[in-house]
């Protein structure tokens, strides 16, 4: 409700501008340099600058002009999605890919599919979609996929 | 196998070419350079035929590019004129398609010779120019196009200084020290963004169905057609020149000339021949264009080109005015495959399209989780790490947020492509100059390079001013 009142492009440019200050700040850091010997810090201050600069036009703008509502964000299943992955990148140093792909992909079909029999379909699918990949990509291309330190059904 | 995969990405909404291009890209780390620059390549213009095919058919276009192929080109087949739509869609985009490799051909010769003339300083007046148009291009805001693109020329600079061996904004993290990987980056802006972007809206595809009779247009269509194919064929090439001058702004454009040059605009939107025909010939010939610049200056002026550009890095070959004669097998070999391709799609795609609409019929719950599983395995392989996955995951959100702040992407990618050019032609110069930015307009190709960039930053304002005079104007009115 708050983010509608004051516009996207007020909310957007706080979040640049804030980038802008932390790189502006490491780019002191790193040693700036001068114009006759530019250093590694010298353009990333620059482009930081820049940065802050168009967002503050951005701001300006988002206070003055015709206030951009911002369109509709459904954090639910976007966040299932990457908390899902994150699980994913976990789970893949303890289970090896094929039980790991089974339960991201549980999770997944399970949070889109709403057919009544969707306890049935949710593993069906998760089991074949872990099976084809891991015969493509690990049998097939090779991919060395990291080796779990505890369940491994391949090897 | 290039244009077979791109044609059914195209068929496929729910991931664009660029998201493709950098899912599979890790396939082509055991593929030979010239083999892997073929794959790649069909897969883009693979996916430029495929998306006209569903946008006609049932309304969906398979890709951005396709998008106006839609209006006119859907009114047909519901008219009982699917096939001369789909036939001329086909047959346009052949013709461009082969014009522009005889463009790319003719072009990128001399034009990489000029571009030996260039030192630091007409390298970064080139990518200060080119990033201009591609914020001028840009189809939301310019302002917010510079954020993005400032944003990517400062992710560019994470890893190790090529200057002085320091390494910045790593934090300890080793794997930092090579940089942030641009396949995590477009995966995560343009595949796992666009898997966002999907789970917001339910599904929603109808499929009408038509009878495919005769794909072969006749003497009328190809009297309709004639104009807009050649004019389409030539602005989709000189647009492709132009850097962040895209498929997708191609067939805009074509769209926007064909309706202004038509003695029958009325009928644009109802089924026009020439809305189809133009378009598809501008989106096709806007690839072969991109790759002029590319080829010879060693400049992406695409997302889908910077992905070739890091495909022939990751080969170990660096992109600029010496690839064609340190390389030629690469620059002839993409030529001779592109002739091939575009005949395959034409042989391919008209036979297959029964094939290509039952595709349609996979419900996106179905495809959106294994799109996610394939981006998830393509940045795990490009470095054998789950940091790119954590990684691609960030960019995901960050590019499904860009999509809702209104901020698009492709300022972002190519900024990131081009930073490290940026910063050895402006520290490079600098040195030179002993710390003089006069350096930049003492020299002539330089000083026009950065004339082009002010006069469309004036132009901007200029034409904004209009619009905005013209807006009060139908306020009172």
């Amino acid at each position: 409700m708050m983010f509608r009142r004051i516009g996207s492009d007020v909310i957007g440019s706080f979040f640049w501008i804030g980038v802008g200050i932390f790189f502006a700040i490491e780019g002191i850091r790193l040693n700036v340099g001068t114009f006759k010997n530019p250093g590694p810090g010298f353009l990333p201050l620059i482009m930081a600058m820049l940065l802050i600069l168009f967002s503050l036009s951005i701001f300006v703008m988002g206070l003055t002009k015709s206030r951009t509502p911002l369109s509709n964000i459904f954090w639910k299943r976007q966040f299932i999605a990457v908390a899902s992955v994150f699980l994913y990148i976990f789970l893949l140093e303890f289970v090896d890919f094929l039980l790991s792909t089974f339960v991201l992909m549980c999770i997944l079909f399970g949070t889109l599919l709403k057919e009544r029999n969707k306890w049935i379909k949710v593993p069906l699918y998760s089991a074949v979609v872990a099976v084809a990949t891991w015969l493509i990509f690990y049998v097939a291309i090779r991919v060395p996929f990291p080796f779990p330190r505890f369940i491994s059904i391949w090897s | 196998m290039g244009v077979f995969l791109g044609t059914l990405i195209g068929v496929l909404p729910g991931i664009g070419p660029s998201g493709t291009i950098s899912i599979l890209l890790p396939l082509t780390f055991t593929f030979s350079p010239v083999s892997s620059i073929i794959f790649l390549a069909g897969i883009y213009y693979g996916a430029m035929y495929g998306g006209s095919t569903t946008s006609i058919l049932v309304n969906i276009p398979g890709e951005a590019a396709s998008v106006v192929t839609c209006l006119d080109g859907y009114q047909m087949a519901r008219k009982g004129r699917a096939g001369p739509a789909l036939g001329i869609s086909a047959f346009g985009s052949f013709i461009a398609g082969t014009f522009s490799v005889v463009g790319l051909m003719f072009l990128s010769l001399p034009l990489s010779k000029f571009a030996l003339l260039f030192g630091p300083p007409e390298y970064f007046s080139l990518i200060i120019m080119g990033i201009t148009f591609v914020t001028y291009l840009a189809q939301k805001s310019m302002a917010k196009a510079l954020v993005t693109a400032a944003f990517g020329f400062l992710l560019s600079f994470v890893g190790i200084d090529m200057i002085t061996g320091k390494p910045r904004y790593t934090y300890g993290i080793p794997i930092l020290s090579d940089g942030v990987g641009i396949l995590p980056l477009v995966m995560g802006l343009f595949g796992v963004a666009e898997v966002f972007k999907n789970l917001d809206s339910p599904e929603t595809r109808s499929l009408f169905k038509t009878k495919l009779r005769g794909l072969l247009p006749n003497r009328q269509d190809w009297k309709d057609s004639g104009g807009p194919i050649a004019r389409g064929t030539l602005l989709g090439f000189l647009i492709g020149v132009i850097p962040g001058g895209s498929s997708p702004l191609a067939s805009f454009a074509s769209y926007a000339v064909e309706k202004r040059c038509s003695k029958r605009p009325e009928n644009f939107g109802h089924g026009a021949i020439e809305g189809v025909a133009g378009p598809e010939s501008a989106n096709n010939s806007a690839f072969g264009g991109g790759l002029v610049t590319l080829f010879s200056l060693g400049i992406p002026p695409t997302v889908v080109s910077a992905l070739l550009f890091a495909a022939l890095m990751i080969q170990g070959i660096q992109p600029g005015p010496f690839l064609i004669s340190e390389h030629p097998d690469i620059f002839w070999g993409l030529v001779a495959s592109m002739y091939l391709g575009n005949v395959l799609l034409l042989f391919i795609n008209i036979p297959l399209i029964g094939v290509w609409v039952q595709i349609l019929r996979v419900p996106s719950k179905l495809l959106h989780p294994l799109i996610l599983l394939f981006c998830i395995v393509g940045a795990y392989s490009i470095r054998n790490t789950l940091f790119d996955v954590g990684m691609m995951m960030l960019f995901g959100v960050l590019g499904y947020l860009m999509d809702k702040f209104d901020y698009e992407p492709a300022p972002l990618v190519l900024a990131f492509v081009l930073g490290p050019i940026l910063e050895q032609g402006l520290r490079q110069s600098l040195r030179l100059s002993g710390g003089s930015f006069l350096i930049f307009f003492n020299r002539p190709l330089s000083a026009i390079l950065l004339g082009i960039a002010g006069l469309l930053i004036i132009s901007y304002f200029f034409f904004k001013k209009q619009r905005e005079v013209l807006d009060v104007k139908d306020e009172t009115a």
